[in-house]
């Protein structure tokens, strides 16, 4: 795993399990408005270093709400929320777009990478952001990571002239630019053809692997929640982990309403 | 291996600010319409306070030259006890003045006086002059005329004679010379040459031959002898009894005037308490100009505020991944600052060089109307660099002021919503 400065508080480290890089006591959510819209009632969740973990759940179920709330982009209406030890209720706008900054990498259904910008320009966005300009060394370590995703000779094309798939590789070296604890990913592959959503799959899972940045991944896909290593169901406001064999049994089933019925 | 780009503005832009000015500057490259409409728009408005200022005060200018460049700009003389009478104002046009009413008082010391005005401060020059009524004739009717003596040389500097001569000539006018105006020289039927003669009111009187004929085509003007002359005709033995002056800065003469009052005994009037209307006039001339320009100014803001706050509709997603990526509220807002800040710069510059090229063109003479005559410019244009370099900063500033308001509303945008 790659050094930051942002080094995880070692009493997190329990039994020799790597570090808990996000962890939710009581979330809950209700968006308010006209009419108020209770989402989430009451998630704990812990989500370590290295791991891959997918989120399954009916559409509207509140999959985006709590990824959002995980990246710090939206905060909970009740329970606090630690990213790698910080409660993200202690933050002010500019200490949360700091944590989003170092802690976080986002990649979206839609790759959102910036027309006016060349790919490589796009993968150090994070780094300008921060820092105004990429170091040489940034820009080394990212293009290493652009050749990885099989873009190295892209780098200087812009959105509009690459594919759907390539652009959401950038977008995923883009999430990796500020070496971050966390990558959360709202159906990366939900805009793709199965191949290239695969690729992209694949791409997400090597720089897990290699990097040990921990991945938390909302998905239809059956097949891709099959390849994490743990998968999560939101269902009515509340989360659960079910295993393998559970999803797969669920998923099996022909009709979207019987995913409603207890599994045993 | 950086971008040429990248170096540029690695060179020129603080650190802190440059993730903020590239996207600022790629939204501007990118931008097309919306830019070349910004940029227009800021133009626009400089354009009108260019050439607005310039062609008001240009106007201004010529008036009050036209004004001033015929008259003294101070008059030094000893002052009256008493307010006049209406009997005894003086009339050069009517020929039934009492003539042996006044008597003119005088400046005795006028060239220990003259040495010290000369000496002042936004003195430019000074004449001594004998100025008094009498009448003038050839033969039969006598005619009312203000007789002026003075220093050819001196007098011609402060009220010209010589440029507005008809015939003949006035400098190097010598002892029994006298130079009249085209009035005067129809209503006596005489030529450069003839004889005419002068009865002052003190009742002395001399002949003349008329040394030159001058037509400034403002009513009766006054008949010009040496100071000799003058001084023999009104009895004032070596004295004077007015000096003029002509100020360096005819809007500085209240001062000056004051400054005289202070060292001298005798009474200075600025040319100002005569023309008053004229000048509130030529004031409220300066008051629409910058009116006009606050005014296009204000529009153009307004038409940079509009096109930016839909600029950030457009770039609201983006906004919400810039977010997500941990861009400040700060950063997002000084990204349409600095929007706004490019399109004030490329808009003020190319509204300073259309606008001062404008103003220039119809700065331009016709072609001379007259064969001869100068030619006239089609307007009396005045460019003043400081005001275009005015006209650009008022621009800049209401430019920033307009983006402000879009920016803050960008820097405001929830990611959540604007990314659903
Ligand atoms: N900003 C919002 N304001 C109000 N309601 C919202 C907002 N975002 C999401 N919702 C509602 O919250 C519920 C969960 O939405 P979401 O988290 O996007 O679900 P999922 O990602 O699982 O499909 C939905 O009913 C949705 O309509
Ligand atoms: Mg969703």
């Amino acid at each position: 795993m790659s050094s930051t400065a942002n080094t995880p508080t070692n009493d997190r480290q329990t039994n020799g399990k790597p570090p808990i890089v996000i962890e939710t006591r009581g979330l809950k959510k209700t968006y308010v408005g006209k009419i108020n819209v209770p989402v989430l009632f009451g998630l704990d969740i812990e989500i370590r270093a290295r791991e891959f973990v997918a989120i399954v759940g009916q559409s509207g179920s509140g999959k985006s709400t709590l990824l959002n709330i995980l990246g710090a982009l939206d905060v909970p209406t009740e329970g606090t929320v630690l990213v790698n030890g910080i409660d993200i209720s202690t933050l002010d706008e500019d200490g949360l777009a700091r944590l989003r900054s170092d802690q976080v990498g986002f990649i979206f259904q839609a790759h959102y990478l910036l027309d006016e910008f060349t790919c490589l320009e796009n993968a150090l966005m994070p780094i300008t952001i921060r820092h105004g300009e990429a170091s040489d060394e940034d820009r080394e370590r990212v293009l290493k990571l652009l050749e990885r995703v099989g873009l190295g000779d892209q780098t200087n094309k812009h959105p509009d002239e690459m594919s759907g798939g390539q652009n959401q590789r950038c977008a995923i070296v883009r999430a990796l630019a500020n070496q971050p604890k966390i990558v959360l990913a709202d159906e990366p592959t939900g805009n793709l053809d199965s191949r290239s959503g695969a690729e992209v799959f694949e791409m997400m899972r090597e720089m897990n692997r290699l990097s040990g940045v921990a991945f938390v991944m909302i998905t239809h896909d059956d097949r891709l929640a099959q390849a994490a290593d743990r998968i999560l169901l939101i269902e009515d406001g509340k989360i659960a982990e079910i295993t393998k064999d559970e999803h797969k049994r669920k998923a099996d089933r022909p009709t979207p309403a019987e995913l409603n019925e207890p599994s045993i | 291996m950086k971008p040429f780009g990248d170096i540029v503005i690695s060179a020129l832009v603080p650190k802190a600010y440059r993730f903020e000015f590239r996207l600022a500057l790629r939204h501007l490259l990118s931008g097309g319409l919306q830019t070349v409409l910004t940029v227009s728009a800021v133009a626009t408005g400089v354009i009108i306070v260019i050439f607005i200022t310039s062609l008001i005060f240009g106007l201004q200018n010529m008036m009050s030259v036209l004004l001033t460049e015929s008259i003294p700009h101070v008059t030094v003389q000893v002052e009256d006890p008493k307010p006049k009478t209406l009997d005894t104002v003086e009339n050069p046009v009517s020929s039934r003045i009492e003539v042996s009413a006044s008597r003119l008082k005088f400046i005795d010391n006028w060239n220990e006086v003259v040495t010290m005005l000369r000496g002042l401060p936004n003195v430019s020059d000074v004449a001594a002059v004998v100025n008094g009524q009498g009448f003038a004739s050839k033969g039969a009717n006598p005619i009312g005329v203000s007789v002026v003596g003075a220093d050819p040389e001196l007098l011609d500097v402060i009220t010209p004679i010589t440029r507005d001569l008809v015939s003949g000539r006035y400098k190097s006018l010598n002892s029994d010379e006298i130079v009249i105006d085209t009035e005067l020289a129809k209503d006596l039927n005489v030529t450069v040459g003839e004889r005419i003669r002068l009865t002052s009111s003190s009742n002395q009187a001399d002949s003349f031959t008329i040394a030159g004929i001058y037509n400034r085509g403002q009513g009766r003007g006054s008949a010009y002898v040496t100071l000799r002359n003058a001084q023999s005709l009104f009895g004032l033995g070596t004295s004077v009894n007015i000096i003029y002056i002509k100020a360096n800065d005819i809007y500085a003469v209240d001062e000056l005037a004051n400054t005289i009052m202070a060292l001298t005994r005798y009474e200075a009037r600025p040319w100002t308490r005569d023309y008053s209307r004229n000048l509130t006039n030529m004031q409220m001339m300066g008051v629409s100009a910058y009116l006009i320009s606050a005014f296009s100014l204000i529009a153009s803001a307004f038409a940079i505020a509009s096109v930016l706050i839909v600029s950030v509709l457009q770039k609201s997603t983006q906004i919400g991944i810039l977010k997500s990526m941990g861009a400040r509220q700060s950063q997002i807002s000084t990204v349409f600052v600095f929007q706004g800040l490019g399109v004030a710069i490329i808009g003020s510059s190319v509204g300073a060089v259309v606008g001062t090229l404008i103003a220039y063109l119809i700065s331009l003479p016709t072609r001379a109307a007259v064969a001869g005559q100068e030619p006239l410019a089609l307007f009396p244009v005045k460019i003043i660099p400081l005001y275009i370099g005015l006209a650009m900063l008022a621009a800049i500033i209401t430019t920033v002021i307009a983006a402000v308001m879009p920016a803050r509303r960008a820097a405001k945008l929830n990611p959540v919503d604007v990314m659903r």
